[in-house]
């Protein structure tokens, strides 16, 4: 696991809320878990760039995103970041092709296009609107449409979250087959302890603002005394 | 002593009785607006009668009145819109009368290089427009197309006029230069600060245009009876004079 | 037999539609800057695009005449290199013009203000430039609100009169409108002409709102 992104005294403040990060992320897939309200989807928006933080830098993989002090600060369209937000965003008015088109860089092969449609089962969704779609294609084609944007990092936030149990079941390894295929450095959002476990290798615990601690999943997480995991309460 | 208080009373309740102002409404044609307002300042003062002026194009009047518009007296700037309402039985034919004249004039606006101005030179190519009252209705603009026509002039200069709906436009249109000349009445040539009189029209030449008044048949009041024997008195007629009028027998 | 006035349609028509085109780019722009961006000034400019709409019309032809008259601000200008504005067919599309703008502006706002900014947002993740994501993106969404501000545009400019006369004149053949024309027939005492003038702007507005659902409902399918 070698270091991918690096938060140094990244500070948000958002009204009477403050984000301070100081943390190193590795490559592979790192959980970033916390209860509602702790912080996580302003820390993507800072990652991306769509939102400016008031100080830090944000280095990834040795290159300089943003650099409060220099004033440095890379557009979100230069950052090579792929982001999946809770609700998809979807273009409602595009077919599934064209949205899997917007991000393709120019001349990117027709190989790795095919690949990801199959691995994620949504060639023959190809003509339809995104309204026509259930829940769990929706999913995949916001995650095929933001690899297909040849990412350095993906960001997904709680992309299951809201779906019913069966439906994770079923979701949860094509997310495995992304990460163990596509090798892409990913942070994943989520309050679930079992989807951290099941899918990531690192944790960033993140409350209030601050991260609480970091480490191997499984130096964090415990199992619980019924089938499923627990965040393991450091003192 | 109460009796006394009564009779005091009764009397000052007398007294105030033609002291209460009235309302006098008078729809007159947009030339007269300087001169009437002025009268109107006097005769305000002196009796304490309200005069409420309705100014506008004579046919326009003339429409408002056939519609039932509460109008007292009517000032007309041409015989046409006078006989309009007379027909429709609207005037009290005893009361009317033809109580000033006017010339017609070609202006332009006070810095115009124009000069020995005669209306042939409307044709030339450095007259681009000719701003009119609205030949087809207005008075001023229906006696300036009788008097173009009568000379000869009307078919070639016709594309050049720009009608306006009243002949205070017109003037307005001249004064801002947005256009070179215009035809007015003398009487509005004559008030202009930014418009001078490059060209007036010889009475014989001209068309005969007369102000014929007249007493509205709905109106009930006193006060207009006086008012419009007011306007045809000497004082009220000094004023129409000073502005360019003339009164009278043609 | 009431005789219809054709010149008077046709700039009517004519002006309209043209004062919409003019109308719709800028308008858009305005509106989309308003929407998705603070900049000082930015009151200032919504007052003014808002005055001809609370201004009565007469107030506003009165502005533009002294602007554009030969010997206003903008006007002396153009009168140096032989361009007349006022009392011709240009003065009837500018009165059209300023007049139905608030509309596109008011309406193309509201509309690009109900597009989602998250759906921006991963645009530009993607890789697009404001101006792709603008166009590619943020148009196409607030399509709806866009065309029904042109056309409310469109209705406006249609019956626009007191501007219209006012810098334009209503000399007939040349800059009078259906609006004025059915004013000077009623002027006259044409009765009929100006009913049968009705009819035909009556006609005009079903028209442009049948056009309007009918733009909207294609591209949906």
């Amino acid at each position: 696991m070698t270091p991918f992104l690096e938060l140094r005294g990244v500070a948000v403040r958002l009204g009477r809320f403050r984000l301070e990060i100081d943390a190193v992320l590795s490559d592979g897939w790192s959980a970033l878990f916390g209860p509602s309200g702790a912080g996580k989807t302003t820390l993507l928006e800072v990652i991306t760039g769509l939102r400016r933080p008031d100080a830090g830098r944000i280095i990834m993989n040795g290159h300089m995103l943003f650099d409060a002090a220099s004033k440095k600060n890379v557009p979100p369209r230069r950052r090579g970041i792929g982001y999946v937000p809770q609700d998809l965003a979807l273009f409602p008015h595009l077919t599934v092709r064209q949205n899997l088109n917007y991000g393709r860089p120019p001349g990117d092969g027709d190989e790795f296009f095919t690949g990801v449609l199959e691995r994620l089962e949504i060639g023959s969704l190809l003509a339809q609107k995104p309204d026509a779609l259930s829940g769990g294609e929706k999913q995949r084609v916001a995650l095929a449409r933001a690899l297909l944007a040849r990412p350095a990092l993906l960001l997904l936030d709680e992309p299951l979250t809201g779906l019913d149990g069966p439906l994770r079941e079923r979701i949860i390894p094509f997310l495995q087959r992304v990460r163990d295929e596509f090798r892409v450095p990913t942070l994943y959002v989520t309050h679930s302890a079992d989807e951290a476990v099941a899918l990531c290798g690192r944790v960033v615990v993140l409350e209030a603002g601050r991260m609480m601690s970091e480490g191997a999943v499984h130096d964090l997480f415990v199992p619980r005394d019924s089938p499923g995991w627990r965040l393991r309460v450091l003192s | 002593m109460k009796n006394i208080l009564r009779i005091f009373a009764v009397l000052i309740f007398c007294v105030h009785l033609p002291l209460r102002a009235a309302d006098v409404t008078v729809f007159a044609a947009a030339s007269l607006s300087d001169a009437l307002e002025e009268i109107a300042k006097g005769y305000e003062a002196k009796t304490g009668d309200k005069i409420n002026y309705n100014l506008a194009g004579s046919n326009v009047l003339a429409r408002q009145i056939e519609q039932g518009a509460p109008a007292d007296i009517f000032f007309s700037a041409d015989e046409a819109q006078m006989d309009v309402v007379a027909k429709a039985g609207l005037i009290d034919p005893a009361t009317r009368q033809d109580l000033l004249f006017n010339t017609l004039v070609i202006v332009a606006p006070s810095d115009s290089p124009l000069a020995n101005f005669t209306p042939p030179d409307l044709a030339k190519p450095n007259i681009q427009r000719i701003a009119l009252a609205d030949p087809k209705a207005v008075p001023a603009g229906v006696y300036a197309k009788a008097y173009l026509t009568k000379i000869g002039l009307w078919s070639t200069i016709e594309g050049k006029i720009v009608p306006t709906a009243n002949v205070r436009a017109a003037l307005a249109a001249v004064e801002s230069s947005d256009a070179e000349v215009g035809i007015v009445y003398k009487t509005d040539a004559q008030m202009s600060k930014s418009a001078r009189i490059i060209y007036a029209v010889p009475q014989a030449d001209g068309p005969k245009i007369t102000y014929p008044i007249a007493l509205v048949k709905t109106s009930t009041s006193d006060a207009a009876k006086k008012f419009l024997a007011y306007l045809e008195s000497p004082e009220a007629r000094a004023v129409f004079v000073h502005d360019g009028f003339m009164s009278g027998a043609h | 037999m009431a005789s219809l006035d054709w010149p008077a349609i046709f700039l009517s028509l004519g002006g309209a539609l043209l004062a919409v085109a003019l109308n719709l780019v800028p308008g858009v722009g305005i509106a989309w800057l308003l929407a998705r961006r603070k900049w000082p000034g930015k009151a200032v400019v919504e007052t003014i695009v808002t005055l001809p709409l609370v201004m009565p019309p007469v107030a506003t032809g009165l502005l533009l005449l002294e602007l554009l008259g030969r010997r206003g601000w903008i006007g002396h200008w153009l009168r140096a290199v032989n361009i007349d504005i006022v009392f011709t067919w240009k003065a009837v599309v500018i009165a059209m013009a300023v007049m139905s703008f608030p509309f596109v502006v008011r309406n193309a706002r509201v509309a690009l203000e109900a597009v989602s900014t998250r759906v921006e947002q991963v645009a530009a993740t993607l890789g697009a430039s404001s101006w792709r994501v603008a166009w590619t993106v943020t148009l196409p969404l607030a399509r709806r609100g866009i065309v029904a501000g042109a056309v409310m545009a469109f209705a406006r400019a249609l019956g626009e009169f007191g501007a219209t006369i006012l810098v334009a004149g209503n000399i007939p053949g040349s800059t009078t409108v259906i609006s004025t024309s059915i004013y000077n027939d009623i002027m006259l005492g044409h009765d009929a002409d100006a009913d049968a003038l009705i009819a035909v702007s009556i006609g005009l507005a079903f028209a442009a709102i049948l056009a309007s659902e009918l733009l909207l409902r294609e591209r949906q399918s």
